[in-house]
């Protein structure tokens, strides 16, 4: 066991908000820890498949079938895994957890310097007053401790580095931002644009908004329009923790980072009711050692941050630290997505595309938006669409009938254009979605299993029917043949955007963290991963993330300099 | 396909290859690329890892029928018979791979024994009825199309491929493009 001298502050993780914990600590001057439980990835030196071709694939894309059942059995479900990414996911067979056999919980990791942000889809949303306010008016959940004021310069702040390229609609519930110039739509997306919006009056449909680079900023980009983000860009074109963050807090002489380092617990010393630092097992040698700091900043992901208080039990609290609510691993929350329509835009033959877009479409929430003369829906909250069209490619021959020289004429011009909708929808927070630790199974580093227990509930069910519903009648509004609604009906955990574990709360009886994502227990102790969520939006979570970091850490470091902590 | 676009094309492709070179001889990528070096070999000394020679060569035959040589070179000389011999000795399952052998061995009955009117007729048929009454016919043809359109030929020659485009722009002229991008 060795310990260093203490550190100013220690942050768990380096993904999304672990960057932003520590660009915004270094900066402030302090002495920070980063603590990262997988390898160590450079930037661009590491994005081992960045360049290769179609054709410099093993296995042209198509994988390892077997190998992927073996290992990566819940992984390789995620839309960016695949034979170019695999290396920036998990094991399953390496990190496993446990589930109750009748409901599964699909959870993505990749265990890394950058975590996930190497692998993120890069929507970036400001969330509103209807969602900070939801919980309060329909009872469901605790109320949000913060309003969009309090937010909202965070958001300018995070997006003005971040680099998030979006269009302006100047709609109440979905804020507009700090934008760089937005990506065009492409010429059936524009056609779907007009009919959806000359037939259902106060729906828009627009590009997304998203953190990748229109424009150079920062030194990063601009992206090169070539959509294979999830391998790594050393362009910089898309905003992670290896591109923006990490180099941030590096240049201010203040940043350690330490590598394969698992987070066994955080130390409580009663004496001072202080985090006093963190236990850390050696991802490799399996070795324990402890580091010291003032200030500990969890960013370890919504189930990892769980996992890791709820496996640091003192005395004062026997289950788990700063659980006096007993909170904490409950209220647990994904979006439901996989649900919604597609069709066939007719014409525009003798149109096509140049290059690869990174991103979407977006259809904003249009539901129970609280105006006078709204249906009366058989749900609460709402769900905003995403989508995309696109011209079919050579893929299409193996659906379609023939052979020889006239199939290969036939590929060689693209095919109709297609549209696709897939709705994104919110998810209640609900006291019995919660994980708690298994008392006997242990993985390799002797750390007690996660067990996640996880189910929609009905509201979640009536969004995904109205989901299907309303893309395939706006479809058919803007002109598209053969409209055909879809439904994957997959378990939580699909949309990768657990929250809810530690969540924030006005109250220390119903709730773990305050306004400012200090625990209500333990002064020094900050979460501002997905865990501190308090209700789900139905927009992409990670700028919110961002924009809560950024500010409870300067909140922190006020407080630490107030000598309050 | 304009002068303009040509140019945007050789010139990504070259800065491509450029830094292609130097990330190619990080070890990192040793492990990637190594299945594809194994089939670089030069032809005579390709061997068949999950199919027999006899095997392998009937599947160069009908993936061949199903994607000829016309201006540009056919599914034969992209060797897509290698990539469906690697993805079954390398990534199927022992009982995936049985089942495409059977299906192959049962095709191979028929089609050795028939003349040449016979087979094209054969595979035609196959072509047209509905993929579960011919569920064997119909993996070849899409992994035919794999192999090939995903060929450096059948990606950069027979279709349309920018590996570093620069920019998007959400509404062209085809005539502009030329053909299907390859990706």
């Amino acid at each position: 066991m060795t310990r260093d001298d203490p550190y100013d502050a220690i942050v768990v993780g380096s993904g999304i908000t672990g960057g932003w914990a520590a660009k915004e600590l270094c900066e402030k001057g302090l002495k920070t820890l980063v603590l990262e439980r997988g390898r160590h990835v450079e930037h661009a030196k590491d994005y081992v498949t960045e360049w290769l071709q179609p054709w410099q694939l093993p296995h042209r894309g198509r994988g390892e079938q077997e190998l992927y059942e073996r290992d990566y059995p819940i992984q390789s479900k995620n839309y960016a895994f695949g034979e170019t990414t695999r290396h920036f996911f998990v094991s399953d067979r390496e990190h496993p957890y446990l589930t109750p056999d009748d409901q599964p919980f699909r959870w993505i990791r990749g265990y890394q310097l950058g975590g996930r942000s190497l692998i993120w889809g890069r929507l970036c949303w400001r969330w509103s007053d209807l969602d900070f306010e939801a919980n309060l008016k329909d009872g469901h959940g605790v109320d949000w401790p913060i309003r969009y004021k309090d937010l909202a310069p965070w958001y300018a702040h995070v997006e003005r580095f971040v680099g998030v390229s979006g269009e302006r609609l100047g709609l109440a519930h979905l804020p507009d931002g700090e934008f760089l110039p937005p990506w065009q739509l492409n010429c059936a997306e524009q056609v779907v644009k007009r009919g959806i919006e000359r037939a259902f009056p106060g729906r828009h449909m627009t590009i997304t908004r998203v953190a990748n680079l229109t424009q150079a900023l920062e030194g990063r980009g601009p992206c090169r329009a070539r959509n294979q983000c999830a391998r790594g860009c050393s362009y910089g074109g898309y905003f992670s923790s290896l591109s923006a963050t990490l180099p941030a807090a590096q240049r201010t002489g203040k940043l350690t980072i330490v590598t394969d380092a698992i987070v066994h617990s955080v130390m409580y010393d009663e004496r001072h009711d202080r985090a006093s630092g963190v236990r850390v097992i050696d991802r490799n040698t399996k070795a324990t050692r402890e580091y010291a700091g003032r200030l500990i900043f969890l960013c370890a992901s919504t189930l990892g941050t769980a996992q890791v208080l709820l496996n640091s039990k003192t005395p004062r609290f026997p289950t788990g630290l700063a659980n006096s609510s007993g909170e904490l691993g409950h209220n647990l929350m994904d979006h439901i997505s996989k649900a919604g329509a597609g069709g066939t835009v007719p014409a525009l033959e003798d149109k096509y595309v140049y290059g690869r877009r990174p991103t979407g479409t977006y259809i904003p929430r249009f539901r129970n938006l609280g105006r006078s003369r709204e249906a009366k829906l058989g749900f609460v909250r709402g769900y905003g669409i995403q989508g995309g069209a696109g011209r079919d490619g050579w893929s299409r021959g193996a659906e379609m009938p023939g052979l020889g020289a006239d199939l290969k004429r036939q590929l060689r011009e693209p095919g109709p254009w297609r549209i696709s909708l897939q709705g994104y929808g919110e998810c209640l927070p609900r006291h019995e979605n919660y994980v708690d630790l298994d008392q006997e199974q242990m993985d390799q580093w002797g750390i007690p299993l996660l067990r996640v227990h996880c189910a929609w509930s009905e509201n979640e069910r009536a969004i995904r029917e109205d989901v299907k519903t309303q893309s395939a009648e706006m479809l058919e509004a803007a002109g598209c043949k053969d409209v055909e609604t879809y439904d994957h009906d997959g378990p939580p955990g699909f949309s990768v955007h657990e929250m809810g574990t530690a969540r924030m709360g006005r109250d220390p009886k119903t709730s773990v963290l305050n306004a400012y994502n200090q625990t209500h227990d333990v002064p020094n102790l900050f979460v501002t991963d997905g865990a501190c969520m308090v209700s789900s939006s139905c927009v992409n979570p990670s700028l919110t993330y961002m924009a809560l970091t950024a500010r409870a850490v300067d909140y922190a470091v006020g407080e630490l300099k107030r000598r309050n902590l | 396909m304009t002068s303009s676009s040509d140019i945007d094309r050789r010139e990504a492709l070259r800065r491509a290859a450029l830094v292609l070179g130097g990330v190619l001889s990080a070890p990192l990528a040793a492990g990637v690329l190594a299945g594809c070096e194994a089939r670089g070999a030069p032809d005579g000394t390709w061997r068949p890892r999950a199919l027999t020679p006899d095997q392998a060569e009937l599947v160069a035959t009908i993936a061949e029928q199903i994607l000829p040589a016309t201006d540009t070179p056919g599914a034969r000389a992209v060797g897509v018979h290698r990539f469906i011999d690697a993805l079954l000795a390398e990534s199927y399952s022992a009982e995936q791979r049985e089942r495409f052998v059977a299906g192959l061995s049962d095709l191979g009955r028929t089609y050795q024994t028939s003349t040449p009117d016979q087979q094209r007729a054969l595979l035609e048929r196959l072509d047209r009825v509905d993929g579960e009454a011919a569920p064997f016919f119909r993996t070849l043809k899409e992994l035919t199309l794999v192999g090939y359109y995903t060929s450096e030929i059948g990606a950069t020659r027979e279709l349309h491929h920018v590996p570093v485009p620069g920019r998007f722009d959400g509404c062209v002229p085809l005539a502009q493009i030329g053909r299907t991008w390859a990706v």
